[in-house]
């Protein structure tokens, strides 16, 4: 403790917890009474209504929620697939390939997501992959963006795993294949579900590449988030932001539950 | 183990590290192609030459985006240190009923996006937004009296907001290695808080600033949503002049020629952060 | 052992198993070190390693920590690559052999129990890795759980146990596909002092039960191993110091390094050996001849150290004994059930203990103290090993 009078710690969390409230509690609390507002002329909302949420419910909101759980969950998945296939290749190898390639495998986190818009479109706009226009693109914009993540949370993983519990399990007669199943990704999974996790949030809430991407008939909740606000529609854009904002919280409360059961055992 | 001169098979190590190339090959063709081919297109359609990005390094246009990040990015993680490093040290050292639901709320801010601050901003610090509105009220004005939000400083502040938990994260990690003992032996003899935070904190929390404040470099200059929904016409960044040039006036040999800039400064920026990690030891930064 | 193994239905992945897996389950398998060397980098922490352990015969090396036991140990199991040298399981080159071809048992010091899942699933797991049959499992799991008194615990997750449950289920589990050998890599250092001296006995009984049973078992601790082994093997900066049976290495210890690693020794510095009747040789320390047995075959004239042990000294006032040594008293102990006593004799603090004794010397008395001259041996001096 480092203020020890009872007056001075008063004082601390006087100045603290009302900053804290302003800078993190007012902006999520200003979206959500935002999307409640019939009409906002005066200080606050002066008329409150559920149109905009039977709105987001319906037409090209409805897709674009659909479009982004739909987004996430596969480029999340085929990010976790792949990673993983990273992570349990690497830690088979001798530690100087091992290096490169784990920063290779890292980078593309350290690219702007902008820029890697730009290159997918430039790039399969030609022969011999023509994906541009497709659903497909975003898909693979989205793994490209999260696959670092999931990358990085699975190595994390691995390296607090039990080494004896593998060797005990070769011992035992298990080969590569059986003990991976059995035992390496049984108890790798807290880390698995953590690594979706991530990347489910992070690909919910991509702009920057799937602006430079999208299909017409593609269009994600920040895409139209953005186009709400763009011309106007403040109150429906807030509207969609909380749904955004809650549909991802519900997914990480959720999978980390599950998470901290696979760790209890 | 290569001298192993004796009769048997060598060990099996050739086969096994041809497990890393499947997902090698998807991070190739999904990653490097399109990055090869922004490179390519950057040299111009035909034989390459540096021609287009002279002109392009040249523009009023690049120039002032160039200027902007740096800026902005800079600005931004100054703040984002001070006000990270004073939250983390309110959190940890006088904690206060509620102190573990505000590090909930900073794993929260961390997972949305960071646009939706953006959003809020326009309710908030907005030409008709809720301070405006309250002053007009209150002074009896005609025109709001705020107008920081479009610009620059609207940015940096949309920026500090959302990127604080980044650097109050290793801070957070760093600190609960602190033993409190000495702390409170510190205090027992007499020295005050900022002495304390002089001499004891500062110099522990160091690898973590550095760690978090680099890595905050890295993602304000690479910051796409906050500028481009704030969408203030003076206020263009590297990335949005990728956006504008691209997808507004197709000009796709401008927008490869910025994104090659902006691709390197990236790179450079997390080489940066990955030297000063891997300094420090990621453990005692408290970097995941 | 009338039933088959399950190992010996897995399509044996090297052919001359077959042959010899049925003789192995009847009188077990030995283990062979020849010449193994093992270095990581350029470190060499195991040197030119030669050792058998014979078909049913516990082995225990031991040595004190980073000696390389464990680097042996795991040099069978497969997990350390020997970078020159053979090793054999029974009569077959495993030198090369993946770990999960190997048949063997291995019990770790953290038990490393798989927690995710139950215990019966720990114990199953050896047999369904090697696709045994459900019913074979049915059978086998509870046998294994009740040979450690476990049968009660099947359905708990390993975190639900205590230290000492945690490491017979891992005793199960490693038993449970019968192996051919056990390795054990200090299995009883993590749990309490009067737990681990109970599962001593039980891992004592637990080899009577199952006599064909070849096992090695590293360990720092030389209780252990006197309690259970057949041959003990005493390890310093990876190189094998003493090899013998348990008795004969204790009571004749081949060098200084053995006599003061296994139990307690004096080694007293003395010099002009004269051989006498039978392996009885003469040797003089400080003013006096002492006798003891020369098992090493020490030459004529040379200087060597006498190894008694503390409770082969008999405490006398005078010295009208034989073998008898003077000297002067610098601490006396009582312990409850023992006196230790220490002196200062011939220039070198010696340790005696005795039965508690009515009248124990006071500090500074002298005393003389005299040994049978058949408990006590002449050891080397060792001036080859560093
Ligand atoms: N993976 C490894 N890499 C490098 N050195 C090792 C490794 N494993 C063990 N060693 C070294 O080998 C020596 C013997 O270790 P070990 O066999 O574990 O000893 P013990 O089990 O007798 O304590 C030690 O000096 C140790 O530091
Ligand atoms: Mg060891």
């Amino acid at each position: 403790m480092l203020v020890w009078s009872k007056s001075g710690r008063i004082a601390t969390w006087a100045v603290a917890v009302p900053l804290f409230l302003l800078i993190y509690g007012l902006p999520i609390g200003v979206i959500v009474l935002a999307s409640v507002s019939g009409q906002w002329n005066d200080i606050l909302p002066t008329k409150l209504t559920l149109a905009h949420y039977s709105d987001a419910f319906r037409a090209d909101s409805f897709d674009a929620l659909k479009g982004s759980l739909v987004t996430g969950v596969v480029a999340s998945g085929a990010a976790l697939v792949c990673g993983t296939w990273a992570a349990l290749a690497l830690r088979k190898m001798k530690p100087v390939p091992r290096r490169i390639l784990d920063l290779f495998f890292f980078i593309p986190s350290a690219v702007p997501s902008v820029s890697i818009g730009l290159g997918l479109l430039v790039a399969f706009s030609q022969p011999p992959l023509l994906l541009n226009g497709t659903k497909m693109i975003v898909l693979i914009a989205h793994f490209v963006l999260i696959s670092a993540f999931t990358y990085g949370n699975v190595t994390a993983g691995l390296s607090r795993l039990p080494i004896d519990c593998e060797q005990v399990a070769e011992s035992l007669g298990a080969r590569p294949f059986y003990r991976l199943r059995r035992v390496t990704l049984p108890l790798l999974a807290p880390y698995l579900i953590a690594a979706f996790s991530l990347s489910f949030a992070l690909s919910m809430g991509e702009l920057g590449a799937t602006v430079m991407v999208y299909p017409p008939g593609w269009v994600t909740l920040p895409v139209r988030i953005f186009s709400l606000s763009d011309r106007g529609a403040i109150f429906d854009a807030a509207t969609m932001a909380t749904i955004l904002g809650a549909a991802t919280l519900l997914v990480l409360i959720g999978l980390s539950r599950i998470s901290t059961k696979a760790m209890v055992r | 183990m290569a001298e192993a001169a004796i009769a048997g098979p060598a060990p099996r190590t050739a086969p096994q590290s041809l497990w890393v190339v499947p997902p090698l090959l998807v991070l190739a063709v999904l990653f490097l192609y399109p990055l090869a081919l922004i490179a390519r297109a950057s040299l111009g359609e035909e034989a390459p030459s540096f021609a287009a990005f002279e002109q392009v390094l040249k523009s009023g246009q690049f120039i002032d985006g160039l200027y902007h990040t740096v800026v902005i990015a800079i600005s931004a993680t100054a703040g984002c240190l001070v006000l990270g490093f004073i939250l983390a040290l309110v959190i940890a050292f006088v904690p206060f009923p509620g102190a573990r639901l505000a590090s909930r709320l900073i794993d929260t801010v961390i997972a949305l996006p960071t646009f939706l601050v953006t959003l809020a901003f326009t309710f908030i610090y907005g030409s008709a937004g809720i301070i405006n509105e309250t002053l007009m009220h209150v002074l009896g004005l005609e025109l709001p009296p705020i107008n920081f939000l479009y610009s620059q400083w609207g940015v940096i502040l949309a920026e500090v907001t959302v990127y604080t938990p980044f650097v109050m994260r290793p801070l957070l990690a760093t600190f609960s290695l602190i033993d409190q003992a000495q702390i409170e032996v510190a205090s027992s003899l007499g020295a005050r808080p900022a002495r304390i935070v002089r001499r004891i904190i500062l110099p522990a929390a160091l690898p973590a600033l550095v760690a978090g404040g680099s890595l905050c470099l890295l993602l304000t200059v690479n910051e796409f949503g906050i500028v481009l929904f704030i969408g203030a016409k003076d206020v263009i960044t590297l990335p949005l002049l990728i956006y504008s040039k691209a997808i507004q006036e197709f000009d796709y040999t401008t927008a490869c020629v910025i994104a090659v800039v902006n691709v390197v400064l990236s790179l450079g920026l997390y080489t940066l952060y990955r030297i000063v990690v891997a300094h420090f030891g990621g453990k005692s930064a408290g970097v995941v | 052992m009338a039933e088959a193994t399950v190992m010996e239905r897995m399509p044996a992945s090297s052919k001359p198993v077959v042959a010899s897996a049925s003789a192995a389950a009847a009188s077990g398998s030995r283990i062979g070190f020849e010449d193994v060397s093992v270095t990581y980098g350029s470190l060499t922490v195991l040197h030119s390693f030669t050792l058998t352990v014979n078909p049913g015969e516990i082995v225990a090396l031991i040595g004190p920590s980073g000696s390389g036991k464990t680097t042996a140990l795991r040099a069978v199991a497969g997990f350390v690559k020997p970078s020159s040298g053979r090793i054999l399981i029974g009569d077959r080159d495993v030198t090369y052999l993946a770990p999960y071809d190997r048949k063997i048992g291995m019990v770790v010091q953290n038990y490393a129990l798989f927690p995710h899942m139950r215990v019966d699933e720990n114990v199953a797991f050896g047999l369904r890795a090697h696709g045994a049959a459900e019913d074979v499992i049915r059978k086998r799991v509870p046998e294994c759980l009740a040979m450690v008194g476990m049968a009660a615990y099947g359905k708990r997750y390993p975190r639900e146990l205590s230290g000492g449950q945690q490491q017979r289920v891992a005793i199960a589990r490693a038993l449970a596909p019968r192996p051919q050998v056990l390795l054990l890599d200090e299995p009883l250092s993590a749990l309490d002092a009067q737990i681990r001296r109970s599962m001593l006995d039980e891992l004592a009984k637990l080899h009577r039960d199952l006599p064909n049973l070849t096992v090695l078992y590293v360990t720092h601790d030389q209780t252990e191993a006197l309690t259970l082994a057949n041959h003990i093997g005493i390890m310093r900066d990876g190189r094998l110091q003493a090899f013998g049976g348990a008795q004969s290495l204790f009571r004749h210890p081949p060098n200084r390094f053995a006599a003061e690693f296994l139990g307690r020794a004096n080694l007293l510095p003395a010099s002009d050996l004269q051989p006498g009747e039978g392996d009885r040789a003469h040797v003089r320390f400080g003013g006096t001849v002492l006798s003891a047995r020369n098992h090493h075959r020490l030459p004529k004239g040379s200087d060597c150290l006498v190894c008694v042990r503390p409770h082969d000294f008999r405490f006398t006032r005078t010295a009208t004994e034989p073998n008898s040594i003077g000297g002067t008293v610098v601490s006396v102990q009582w312990q409850g059930d023992v006196h230790n006593i220490t002196f200062e004799a011939g220039g070198q603090t010696v340790r005696m203990t005795s039965t508690p004794m009515a009248s124990p010397p006071a500090i500074g008395e002298a005393i003389a103290v005299h040994f049978d001259p058949d408990e006590v041996t002449l050891v080397p001096e060792d001036a080859r090993h560093g």
